[in-house]
Order: C-alpha cells, then structure tokens, then sequence
C-alpha cells in the first residue's frame, strides 16, 4: 500500500546508499541487448516454461492491487521493462496482507523470473517467501516497503518518508500563518511508513514556536470514525487550525466532520499521496495540499536495478522524489498524480 | 469419543449415513444412478474432477513451473492453515450450523500464544533464542484460547438457542476486536525463531511440518466424522435435531463439542500461522471464515446439513490454492482464481439443492 510497512531505520539505510538515482537508460538499454542475446542462448534449460521464466523476464509483486499508488508503479515498470525489451509479470493481493500476498510470492518463485521487483506486506512474514526466492537464484529488489532482513534485496527503491512529513509540516506552517494547533490524523498504529511522516512533520513542526501540535489521533482506514474524532478535537481545542490526514479515507472524513461542525473553510487539511480522488478532493477545496510520492518513477527505477542486477551491473538503491501539490501549482505537477490504469 | 454416553438402541436408526432417499425409494435410471454417483454429497465425484482438470491444465502448460517440487510443496504448505478452519467448518455445516469466528479465532489465538511465548522467553529482547517449554506453553494457550471461543459460540447457539450466524458474527468481532485492543492493531512479532525454524518452515524428510500437522489432523478428523460416534451424532443432528434429540441423543452437548472442535482448530490454526508467518497477521484473516465456508460447501457439504464429506472438503480448499498458484504462474491476473471459485461455489450448491429436490420427490 502507498502508506506501506517500511521501517524507518530502512529508509535512513536506503538513503544512505542511493546514489544520486538511476543511471541512464541508453546504457541500460544497450546491455539489456546484449542480454537478449546470452538469455536466449541459456534459456533453452527452461524453454518449455515459456517466455515467463528465465533471465528475461520480470515480475512486480504489488503491495495491494486495489491502490493506485501500486497502479501507478506497476505502469512505470511494465513500460521501462518493455522498453528494455524484459517481459514483466504484475501481479498483487486484493487486500495489503501477508497471507494473501505469500502465496504470489511462491508462485513467481516457482514461475522463476530473473528478477523481482517486491513491496513486501509485513516485515517479518516476507522474509522466508523472499529469501527462498533469492536462493532459486532470484535477483529480489524491494519498492516502497521493506523487509526488516537487508541482506535479501540488492536493492531497495522508495520516497523518505520521514522528508514528506517535513514538507507537510512546511506547507502546513504557511497554510496557518505560523501559528494555531495542528493534529495529525492517522490511520492505524505500528505502520512504520505512516509513523515516519508523523515523525518527519512532528520534527519539523517544532520550528514553529506558533504552532502547537496535539496528539496524535488514530483512525483506521475508516471515514466516519475520522470524522467523530475531528468534531470531538474540534470541540476540545477552538484554536484547531490544520490538520495532516495521512491518507485518502482519513482526510474525507476530516472534512466531513469539520463541515458539520462549520469549521471546514478556516480549518487547512494537508493530504498524503495524489491517487485521483485526492486530486479531484484538492481541486474542490476539500485539502488544501497534497504530498505526493513518484511511484511511477519507483516502477521505473525498480526495473532498472533488476536489470542492472541481470546484467552484472550494481543495483543501485534509489530515493524517489516527493513533491506539494497545491491548487495553484497542480497544472504543472501532471507527473505527480497516481494513475487508476496505464 | 469415549466420553459420549452409552448409545441408544434407536441410535442406529438414526445415525445410519445419510443417502438419497432416491437412491433407496425409487428404482432410478441409469442417467439418474450415474448423476447420482456424481453428485451426492457422500461422492464429492465431479468437483474432484474439477481439481484434476484444473491441474492437468496448467501442468500441460506450465510444467517445468507447475509440476516443480517447489511449486508443489509451496501449494500444500498454503493450503494447510485454511485446511484447519475448512475442517472444523465442515463438522459446524453439517449440523445445520455455520462459524464466521473462525478467522478471529485464529488471530486472537495466535496473538495469545505469541504474547506467552514472548513473556515465557523472558520478554521481546531474548524470546527470539526461547526454548521448547516457552514455545509448548505458547502453544497449548493458543489451543486453549480457541477451544473457549468455540466453548462460547457452541453454548450461546445450543443453551441459549441464538442463531449461529449471529452468534459467530458477533464473537468474529468480539475475537477479532479484543485481539486489536491487546495489541494496539500492531502485530507481535519476535516469536521463538525454533518454532519457525522446525514448524514453520521445517521438514520431515521430504514433507513440511505444516503439512504433515494438517495432513494428520485432517485424516484424524475424517475418521472422525465418518467412523465414529461423534460423527454419526454429527450427522444426526443436521439431518433432524428433533429426530436426533428422541432418539437419546444430547443435542445440545454435542453441538458445543462440535463448535468447540471448530474453536480448537482454529486456535491449531492460528499456531500453525504463526509458526509460519513469524508474526500475528492480525488484519489478513477478515475473509478466512468465507473462504472455509466456501471449501466445505463447493466439498459437497450441504449448508442445510446432515450430508458431506471430509474428502469434499478438502478438495474444496485445494481448488483456489492450486487456481491462485497456477495463474500466477501462467502470468495471468490472480483475480480470475476469484470468479472461478464463485463461479465453482453456485454450481455446488445448485446440485445440492437438485439433490433436496431428489429426496424431495414423492
């Protein structure tokens, strides 16, 4: 899911070792050829299973299939893998869980890729699915989430999390003038990504003496219950003057709730993530502003790596980009909104 | 089963196994004896076919894949912990009864265990490297925790007659929702890394524990239902609880057991899915309690009771895992393992309900 389960310390070490991003895709491309060639040669081994095994094939393994954050990325890595010239096999849970995603897992292992591109569901229960993978020979890299085991993957391709809370916190101060108090609204507890951007923006935020942040309020992924809990914070603190919802459901119901209690227009919601109802929600006045993620471009680099991988080249961990989608600048920001199908 | 009281004489009337009525009232044709064979609830004959059909097609496919020993063993091992509900739901559906707890069961169970087996360790920072005796005692809290569940599911539906249905959907929340509140909606993990390491993802020889625990206990279960006292009773009870109760039968008892037989292998199931996942999964087993249901009545089991199989059953679990597995192999969306098993689950109820007309037939 976009909000996934990465661990904190995860997202620091990938920092740490991403470059300054991809590398170009000419050169890419060029060895990719030359793949072509040698795979086509070793491939007779596993002819009979067709083209989607062996060396020159791929698979995405989605976090969840119903979110277009994994939409998005899926239609970055099937278009760098045809441009490549890999065949790529998507593949995702209905729902963002563990027992549903194992069994996928397996099947792609026992489908045998060259590579796989995996955001894992849970950071414990995907490290048997993924190290047998990486032991049939299987190049893994990890997109968006992690796994809490870093000797899997050869890379690991995802936004800082703990940056978007930042931004969010930033944008939230000139939203406000500086000063009010602001609560952060979140879905459930122990999601390590959605706590690193309450961490990043509860940092952030106290650069701004004006600014007095409230507790945290965990929601679920639930509306109705974001909106009772906005009413009741609303009723506590009269000074509420923004509040970071840190997904789509989440801040639908804030607003909700603050146009019951006629406070939606002097009350600022700060959203996470552009799928095209919070676009459509930014655009209505809804949120104020968006923090959007590149998954398209995680997509893109995921295939990168897995080919650099196949090809003996360094997978390199990359960090994607984050950006503020306002209403002024959302004309020019196309690339950032999440896409509902390729 | 030796604690069930002397067997009334009327009880071999009443516990004989359940046939067609056609099949002993009427001289059928040869079409109707054939169909018959086919589709009674005691020959679960065509979904098997299905299965194998299913198999064969991907295995012409796909073999190097398909037919690997990886992708067979990976196919039993995800199989076995929904095996453990569909067995239980199984003894629940032919009396007539249903249990959407199971899946609560499960997560409740497993976080109980897991808890215990982390204060047993000596706390998150040293339980990984535990012993046997804090895994053990691990274990039989979570066999425990699922037996009480199933012990309050059977009372409220046999004592205080409520509805299975509600009586499961409200404890699938209660389970479900006391397991959040214990863990804050985080899931446990630092369990021993021994428990995983023999039955999660050990081997006997050349078989996973986890399937060698549900391969057991499914057999176990089978002869159960089909040999024993407990399983006539089983029976009985879903053809005609009325019948059943004139006939000495303590109807009442026996649904507890059997709902406490539910709760057991749910709380087994749950121990088995940590043991494999390393952690509580706690929000990936809302549907568990559909997807049993679903394996025992595509099985042949009849959601009116007193007729199905174990081997029904089964089958019914390994259809969507073998789909799930093969379209993932063939590069196809996942999502059409859906619509088949939908499609798969109509059909069975559409012949049980010819069957009922069948019987139905002056």
């Amino acid at each position: 899911m976009r909000r996934g389960r990465l661990t904190l310390l995860a997202v620091i070490a990938a920092g740490a070792v991403a470059g300054c991003g991809s590398s170009s895709s000419s050169t890419t491309s060029a060895t990719g050829a030359a793949a072509t060639s040698s795979a086509s040669s070793s491939s007779s081994t596993t002819a009979s299973s067709g083209s989607s095994s062996g060396s020159k094939s791929l698979a995405l393994i989605q976090g969840t299939k119903a979110d277009n954050f994994y939409v998005t990325m899926g239609c970055g890595a099937k278009s760098e893998a045809a441009k490549l010239g890999y065949s790529i096999n998507v593949q995702g849970p209905a729902d963002f869980s563990a027992p549903e995603q194992i069994p996928i897992v397996d099947a792609v292992t026992a489908q045998h890729p060259g590579a796989v591109l995996i955001a894992p569901t849970d950071t414990h229960a995907l490290i048997a699915p993924m190290q047998q993978m990486k032991s049939a020979g299987i190049k893994v890299i990890q997109v968006d989430t992690t796994v809490s085991d870093p000797s899997i993957a050869v890379a690991s391709i995802s936004s800082n999390n703990v940056e978007g809370g930042a931004k969010a916190a930033d944008e939230m101060a000139k939203l406000i003038g500086g000063k009010g108090s602001v609560i952060v609204m979140n879905e459930q507890a122990g999601v390590s990504t959605t706590e690193a951007r309450i961490q990043g923006f509860l940092q952030e935020i106290k650069k701004y003496p004006g600014i007095k942040p409230l507790a945290t309020q965990y929601v679920g992924d639930n509306p109705a219950k974001a909106a009772q809990a906005i009413t009741a914070v609303y009723a506590a603190h009269p000074d509420l003057a923004g509040v970071f919802a840190t997904n789509v459901l989440v801040a639908q119901g804030v607003d909700t709730g603050l146009q019951t209690a006629h406070a939606a227009s002097k009350i600022k919601i700060i959203g996470y993530d552009a799928d095209p109802t919070q676009v459509a929600d930014l655009k209505s006045g809804v949120v104020e502003a968006l923090i959007a993620q590149e998954p398209y471009q995680e997509g893109v680099d995921g295939v990168e790596a897995a080919v650099n991988a196949l090809t003996g080249k360094p997978a390199q961990s990359t960090l994607t980009g984050l950006a503020v989608l306002t209403r002024s600048n959302l004309a020019s920001m196309d690339q950032y909104v999440y896409k509902s199908s390729c | 089963m030796s604690s069930v009281q002397n067997e009334p004489p009327e009880q071999a009337a009443v516990s004989a196994p359940p046939r067609p009525a056609a099949e002993r009232s009427e001289s059928p044709t040869l079409s109707e004896q054939v169909s018959a064979t086919l589709f009674s609830a005691t020959s679960p004959l065509w979904i098997f076919l299905a299965l194998v059909v299913i198999v064969a097609v991907f295995s012409v496919l796909k073999p190097s894949a398909f037919l690997s020993s990886f992708d067979i063993k990976t196919i039993f091992i995800n199989a076995a912990v929904v095996m453990m509900l569909s067995v239980g739901m199984t003894f629940v559906i032919i009396t007539a009864g249903i249990d959407l707890s199971v899946g609560s069961v499960l997560v409740i169970s497993g976080v109980l265990a897991a808890k215990v087996m982390i204060a047993a360790g000596g706390g998150v920072a040293h339980a990984a490297g535990a012993g046997w005796g804090a895994i053990l005692a691990g274990v039989a809290v979570g066999l425990i925790v699922g037996v009480a569940w199933g012990l309050i599911n059977g009372s409220l539906i046999a004592l205080a007659g409520l509805p299975p249905l509600i009586v499961t959907l409200g404890t699938f929340g209660m389970a479900l929702g006391l397991a959040d509140v214990i863990t804050s909606g985080v899931d446990v993990a630092g369990i021993p890394t021994k428990l995983n390491s023999t039955i999660g993802s050990g081997q006997v020889g050349p078989i996973p524990w986890l399937v060698l625990i549900a391969a057991v206990v499914t057999i176990v279960c089978g002869l159960v239902l089909h040999l024993t006292r407990f399983g006539r009773y089983t029976y009985a009870i879903g053809s005609n609880p009325e019948a059943a109760r004139r006939a000495g039968i303590n109807v009442n008892l026996h649904l507890i057991k059997v709902y406490a037989l539910a709760g057991l292998l749910s709380g087994l199931g749950g121990v088995l899915s940590l043991a494999y996942f390393t952690t509580t999964t706690i929000s990936g087993h809302t549907t568990d309690n559909l997807t049993a249901i679903a394996a025992v009545v595509i099985g042949g089991t009849s959601l009116f009771g007193g007729r199905g199989t174990m081997f029904g059953t089964v089958v019914g679990v390994f259809i969507p895992v073998v789909l799930a597995s093969g379209l993932v192999i063939m590069s196809v969306q996942s999502f059409w393992q859906q619509v088949v098993i939908g499609a798969i689950l109509i059909l069975a109820v559409y012949f049980d309900q010819l069957r009922r007309r069948a019987r139905l037939r002056p």
